[in-house]
């Protein structure tokens, strides 16, 4: 069989992404067209787009770290809540978003540690101890969030200098909100940290063939946790971006599912962050496109069929155009050292 | 090892129950905090004592809107009729026969159920007991039952009355409205008169409408949608925003507050009260009055003339609060005089659709 990997890379490369690239040309062409048509309305759709996908790149980057080390995060739904609350309650205490934002990451990594713990050390059933969070996350925020509190002001757009006035991608990238741009610099740091770092090749290595690792010194253990802890705090990022950015205020079980959206972001993606960050801005795109067919109003289509729009899109481009998606040989299976 | 089971076993069990903890009448009176004394199951079923007890639709008693103004139409009863009141939180709506139930065998006089999901289990509620009143809020009553009293709203009206506001205050002439769901027919009730009432004060405006793409689960408890959809009119050139649809509209007002110089307009109850975050924008909310709604309701069923069928609530705009002086008389009296329009059914709120 022929092999890809021995082709040069660039043919490998557009292979492998070839549904990607292709879909990716055609969405290009029906911006740049749309533009021309409407300017106010494209940037407003593609500003949208880049909004609605911030916390589903930021849940994926969480699920893919672990996922890359074998264990299998369905708990991004419970840490994102659980942060979100955390920062909407330093925010009503302190006032300090920037306090707001840590502490609600640091809520975001604790809850990494515990399903670090329960999946690493206890070795019990990674879809329990992921289930656990949500429950715990659901429960404790149900019952501690108090009516009447209110937060003094959310994060605020900060535009790039000059870069925001460039035409479409100044306004749709360059003015953005804190942990917007925060969550495109995570984008590009996890691929290089996972592709082009040491660190990076021993999550890998622990996350395909973890008796290997062993073998040659890698702490399986330790990097398990690390990049699960590593993980929840990306949740938690995502988690604050909904209370201190894109709402200003908390609301019981807010997240509705984007935790596990972002789990078919990163299957979407290939575990890979391009990839899912790619899946995440077009779950985004669908989604703010349906949103503009109702405004025109012209569209006598039921809204429920366009809404389904992100999730067929899913299954064909999972089906058809990209190809077998591989998870991590070792994902989901907890090491036991000999 | 064993004992870190333990820990995790007992963890569970924990957050279970706090998730299943329901803060008593008692413990957390919303609103006005009045003492009320616990009720039990004796002094409920004595002819002497009369109890009213709220069946709320999936969400919490202080949710800022629905639930909440008909608590304090309850709580209301319990100040000036001396009635002893108690309310239970839906989690599930597979849950509304059997919440309905518990107060009904405990004797409760007149049972209050919130929302228009639980028309069908009140009315089943209602055959089987027929000596408990029941009042409905927002659910229509096609065929009037003795014992069932749906408390419904004009909310065409109410919104008509938001979108003349809206459509005399834009500058741009566009002006948006991000909803709840269209599966709940008073969200298109609101929709449909909010544009109308812009169209007949302003023929000239555009209106933009999106509802949410979810479910009954979802649809009203997504703020972050409703922020993102607010922010993408506004982009749209919108500079009023009309936020209908529990906490996905509240989303949308608080989104819309963070942008200098437009106007949002809440929706149900006076939301100047509930979303402060929202000051900035909110210049008025469509209001439908629950609380004296059911307070009246749960009078006349104390003093035994309690209305069959449908009782028609009232409707109307909330006050301007910090807006009022930059609204100039000319826009108050002309909705005034909508208002008596709408009153008096002069006007055509385009609801419900004539086919």
């Amino acid at each position: 069989m022929y092999d890809l990997r021995t082709a040069a890379p660039w043919k490998y490369f557009f292979r492998r992404w070839k549904g990607v690239f292709i879909g990716g040309i055609i969405i290009f062409l029906v911006i740049i067209f749309s533009y021309i048509k409407n300017s106010a309305v494209t940037e407003a759709v593609l500003a949208s787009a880049v909004r609605q996908s911030t916390p589903l790149i930021l849940g994926a980057l969480c699920g893919l770290l672990g996922e890359r080390a074998a264990v299998i995060n369905i708990g991004i739904e419970g840490q994102m809540l659980l942060a979100a609350f955390v920062g909407f309650l330093f925010n009503v205490w302190t006032g300090n978003l920037f306090l707001a934002v840590l502490a609600g990451v640091g809520m975001g990594a604790l809850l990494g540690l515990l399903l670090a713990f329960m999946s690493v050390t206890l070795k019990i059933d990674q879809i329990i101890g992921g289930t656990v969070i949500n429950i715990i996350a659901i429960g404790l925020t149900g019952y501690f969030y108090k009516v009447g509190m209110t937060t003094k002001g959310k994060l605020q757009p900060i535009p790039l200098g000059p870069l925001a006035k460039i035409p479409i991608i100044g306004t749709v990238l360059f003015n953005n909100p804190p942990i917007t741009y925060a969550a495109i610099v995570l984008v590009f740091l996890v691929h290089y940290i996972l592709f082009h770092t040491r660190w990076g090749l021993r999550t890998r290595a622990v996350g395909e063939h973890p008796r290997a690792a062993d073998t040659l010194g890698i702490n399986v253990y330790f990097m398990r946790y690390m990049n699960v802890i590593a993980g929840g705090a990306i949740a938690g990022l995502g988690g604050v971006f909904l209370t201190l950015e894109a709402v200003g205020s908390f609301e019981r079980v807010m997240t509705n599912g984007r935790g596990f959206v972002a789990l078919a972001v990163m299957i979407f993606g290939k575990w890979t962050p391009l990839g899912s960050w790619g899946a995440a801005l077009l779950f985004g795109l669908t989604s703010a496109i349906q949103t503009q067919l109702q405004f025109g109003g012209k569209v006598n289509i039921p809204h429920q069929f366009i809404g389904m729009l992100p999730y067929l899109l899913t299954i064909v481009v999972l089906a058809g155009l990209g190809g077998r998606a591989r998870p991590p040989a070792a994902d989901g299976i907890p090491y036991e050292k000999e | 090892m064993k004992k870190l089971y333990l820990i995790l076993v007992f963890a569970l069990l924990a957050s279970m129950l706090l998730v299943a903890c329901q803060p008593k009448a008692t413990e957390a009176p919303v609103q006005e905090p009045t003492k009320v004394p616990e009720p039990t199951e004796e002094s409920c079923s004595s002819p002497d004592v009369f109890c009213v007890g709220l069946v709320t639709d999936v969400g919490e008693i202080d949710d800022k809107s629905f639930n909440q103004s008909a608590w304090g139409g309850v709580q209301q009863a319990a100040d000036e009729l001396g009635a002893k009141i108690n309310y239970i939180e839906t989690k599930d709506a597979k849950d509304y026969g059997a919440n309905i139930d518990l107060f009904a065998k405990d004797g409760y006089d007149v049972i209050v159920t919130v929302g228009f999901a639980l028309g069908e289990a009140t009315g089943m509620a209602a055959d089987q007991y027929p000596d408990i009143k029941f009042i409905g809020v927002d659910q229509f009553q096609g065929e009037a039952k003795p014992n069932l009293s749906g408390l419904i709203f004009p909310e065409d009206k109410s919104g008509y009355m938001a979108g003349a506001l809206a459509g005399m205050l834009t500058k741009s002439n566009v002006i948006a409205a991000v909803l709840g769901t269209d599966l709940v027919p008073p969200v298109v009730a609101f929709k449909e008169g909010y544009e109308a009432g812009a169209a007949y004060v302003n023929p000239d405006v555009k209106i933009i409408s999106t509802y949410h793409p979810g479910g009954l689960d979802v649809a009203f408890t997504d703020p972050e949608w409703g922020a993102t959809t607010a922010k993408q009119a506004i982009d749209n050139g919108a500079d009023v925003v009309f936020g209908a649809g529990g906490k996905t509209g509240n989303g949308a007002l608080i989104e819309v507050a963070s942008h200098d110089g437009l106007y949002c307009i809440g929706v149900d109850t006076d939301q100047w009260g509930t979303v402060p975050e929202a000051h900035p924008c909110l210049v008025s909310s469509a209001m439908k009055l629950i609380t004296p709604g059911v307070f009246n309701l749960v009078k006349m069923a104390k003093d035994g003339n309690f209305p069959s069928g449908n009782y028609i609530g009232e409707f109307g705009l909330a006050p301007f609060h910090d807006f009022d002086s930059q609204i100039s008389q000319e826009i108050k009296d002309k909705l005034a005089q909508i208002r008596q329009d709408l009153l008096d059914d002069k006007l055509d709120t385009g609801f419900p659709p004539e086919d």
